[in-house]
């Protein structure tokens, strides 16, 4: 594969961009600190990635910054795991989900209010999963009525990351029946500050709140905030899962990789830098690192060139998920009894922060979320391998 | 280039089907030499057709699947010694070993040698095919040389292996003299091309181990759709199906690391593509051995009996994961790399 001049004009650009403007020690400044300097540390990087031109350059020509090719896109993401930047978790959703079901299913009405405003600094979140509709999405129950020319809605969503801070949220909501239940779904868009609406912030097992609950009372959202058509909305979220298009991967991998040398500075600071068992753990993470690196780089290559098979992704997602799971385990088998002790967390830091315990809980959020790993197992066998879906009826014993 | 590999890939795919699932080396072997597979790496200047390792990885790989039982390997490694050399006669030897005229063995494991007596003394061993050969292949440290089998000090022993694809034997050397003018290089050269040759063989050895990996999994699903017990095909049960699902995705990472890291290879003799090729060869290897762990047991009791070709698998897998630098050396020096 050899690299196109026209990308690697950009990578030194925007390497050299990155050396000049990523926020020295961020890291330490974000640990052991309330969620408001996080929020406040997100908007100005944002802002700075926006004036750049390197927040959107998966957006459409003609917006700053966009019409960037994916292997364009791909370099930048590359970079910023290189210059280990922090990543713009509070944007994501605005930038990506948001945008794109926008640029490609949205009105020009829509197009014109949201796109500059997401440029402006628009927190959205998304309000997708539930409480009964986790892996089984289509199964979800929060409920829209159109009553004149609004939508009334009622229901609880679950797992909106930073859902306390957005201020527009993309929700799926079920306006016909319910079979088969991908029919009859709705996709809205919400103005967070609109009444009936309750956010509630979960702890999560590390002590961080990264997600929320949102609760619906009669919320009343205007009609023509509606995404496509009704009962459209499962086709619509399909645009909206997919628009990260594999880079996200890309990035955490070689992050990953760069972080490696960080258990081998543990290992020195535990003293067992001799440890013959410890080396050789660190050897088969280190083949495995370099192996998700080498399939998210072959998959995004793949979705480049227009050949990417049904459960491509999939792989990617889960083998990424079982070795992240080995480097933070390897970390804790590291740290020892010290890493037992309480550490304040880095807030929207990556996967790898050397607070062994933290980085281990937090790598469940690539196990469970965004399609658990038994998901993806299922659509590999189903779909790659062309083994049979279970059948649709069951009986409990007794029945 | 791309395309012609494919191509390349896909015509070995035929050959080695028709020639049936670990078919005979006396069957294979001559039609293999006729095709022209040796030439894949040899450069164009020496006769060759000049594509590298990434076109014999996907030979090796295609040999995996077939469970071919060919010193393919062993050949190509003494051939790109010879064209990686400063012998004098090169281009009459890179000739006569890619026309298949002679065969030179090479060991693919490490040796230990000392040199006394103005000779060599040590045994060279994992040897494949070594009956076949006229000269082995001799890795010091120190020099590379061509080695001819038939004089007094060489002794030849076959030694069974479990892994019935492929024919290894010992050979002792007892205060062998090398001849001056089979001699490939010496000192710094020398340890470059022993490297250089650490570094096929590790790259082939992972391809192996895709290949065989890869089949034996394509199997194994295809059993799991025809088998059916509790009246239904043992595929569509979840416990199952995950498990497949597992190895498949060890297989791609294990694929992606090996393909990905050939075209990062910028010298196949230096420190890089030497680590790289570690990593390649011992995940492959080892995703190769836990693939034919796991296939004998999802195919029940069929999968221990002889007659069914898992077993073939598993024993290349335990053979292919035991070649090359010590299994556990590989990690060791990936470790060590990371540690600086």
């Amino acid at each position: 594969m050899q690299p196109d001049p026209k990308s690697e004009a950009l990578r030194a650009e925007v390497r050299a961009w990155l050396a000049a403007n990523v926020p020295k020690g961020w890291r330490q400044a974000m640990t052991s600190v309330e969620q408001e300097s996080f929020v406040e540390a997100q908007r100005a990087w944002f802002s700075k990635l926006v004036k750049a031109g390197y927040a959107t350059p998966h957006w459409p020509e003609g917006w700053p910054g966009g019409g960037r090719s994916l292997a364009e896109q791909k370099v930048i993401y590359e970079e910023v795991a290189r210059a280990d930047a922090p990543r713009l978790i509070l944007f994501f959703v605005a930038l990506y989900h948001a945008a794109c079901t926008l640029t490609e299913w949205g009105t020009p009405a829509q197009k014109d209010k949201y796109l500059p405003a997401i440029l402006k600094g628009e927190i959205w979140c998304q309000g997708f999963s539930e409480p009964n509709a986790g892996s089984d999405l289509a199964s979800l129950r929060t409920r829209a009525e159109l009553k004149g020319d609004r939508y009334v809605v009622n229901g609880q969503k679950i797992w909106s990351t930073m859902a306390q801070y957005a201020d527009r949220c993309l929700l799926l909501t079920r306006t016909g029946g319910s079979q088969p239940p991908q029919a009859g779904i709705t996709y809205l868009l919400l103005d967070m500050k609109t009444k009936g609406i309750t956010v509630r912030p979960i702890t999560q097992i590390t002590g961080d709140d990264e997600f929320s609950e949102v609760f619906f009372d009669d919320v009343e959202i205007p009609a023509e905030e509606r995404v496509g058509k009704e009962g459209e909305g499962w086709a619509v979220a399909q645009s909206t899962l997919a628009s990260e298009r594999g880079l996200t991967l890309v990035e955490l991998s070689q992050r990953m990789r760069y972080a490696l040398p960080m258990i081998g500075a543990e290992m020195r600071a535990q003293g067992r830098a001799e440890d013959a068992a410890l080396r050789h753990a660190l050897g088969e993470l280190g083949a495995k690192v370099n192996a998700v690196c080498a399939l998210a780089d072959r998959y995004l290559l793949k979705r480049i060139a227009g050949e990417e098979a049904p459960g491509d992704a999939s792989i990617v997602k889960l083998y990424y998920a079982q070795v992240l799971r080995e480097f933070t385990k390897l970390g804790l088998r590291v740290g020892g009894l010290s890493a037992q002790y309480y550490k304040g967390f880095m807030r929207g830091a990556t996967q790898e922060t050397g607070n062994w315990p933290v980085d281990f809980m937090n790598s469940y959020n690539w196990s469970i979320a965004g399609g658990s790993n038994e998901v993806q197992r299922n659509i590999i066998a189903e779909r790659m391998l062309q083994m049979p879906r279970e059948p649709k009826t069951w009986q409990l014993p007794g029945n | 280039m791309t395309g012609e590999i494919a191509e390349l890939q896909e015509s070995a795919r035929r050959v080695l089907d028709g020639a049936g699932l670990a078919a005979d080396e006396a069957k294979t072997w001559p039609q293999i030499v006729e095709l022209g597979w040796l030439l894949v790496a040899v450069p164009e200047e020496l006769g060759g057709l000049g594509l590298g390792l990434t076109a014999a990885s996907a030979l090796y790989t295609e040999i995996g699947r077939g469970l071919a039982a060919i010193p393919y390997l062993p050949a190509m490694l003494s051939i790109d010694a010879v064209c990686h050399s400063g012998l004098a006669d090169r281009e009459i030897w890179v000739e006569r070993l890619a026309g298949g005229e002679n065969y030179v063995a090479t060991p693919l494991a490490a040796a230990l040698l000392s040199a006394e007596k103005g000779g060599v003394t040590g045994t060279l061993s994992a040897v494949p095919s070594a009956d076949k050969a006229s000269h082995v292949l001799l890795m010091a440290a120190d020099q590379v040389a061509l080695l001819p089998l038939a004089q007094s000090g060489v002794k030849v022993t076959a030694r069974q292996t479990w892994d019935k694809t492929r024919r290894l034997f010992d050979i002792r050397l007892e205060a062998v003299a090398i001849d001056e003018e089979l001699v490939l290089a010496r000192g710094e050269a020398a340890a470059a091309l022993v490297r250089r040759l650490s570094t096929h063989r590790d790259f082939a050895l992972a391809a192996d181990a895709v290949g065989g990996a890869s089949a034996l999994l394509e199997r194994t699903v295809e059993y799991l759709q025809t088998r059916r017990q509790f009246a239904r095909p043992l595929a569509l049960f979840q416990a199952i199906k995950h498990r497949c699902a597992d190895l498949k995705t060890i297989i791609a990472a294990a694929e992606a690391l090996l393909v990905d890291s050939l075209g990062r290879i910028e010298d196949p003799g230096d420190e890089a593509a030497a680590l790289m090729a570690k990593q390649a060869k011992s995940l492959a290897c080892s995703t190769y051995f836990h693939v034919t762990e796991e296939g004998i047991q999802l195919h029940g009791g069929i999968g221990v009996t002889a007659e069914h070709p898992c077993h073939l698998f598993l024993k290349r897998a335990m053979l292919d994961a035991q070649l090359g630098a010590p299994g556990d050396s590989y990690a060791r020096d990936i470790a060590a790399a990371i540690l600086g």
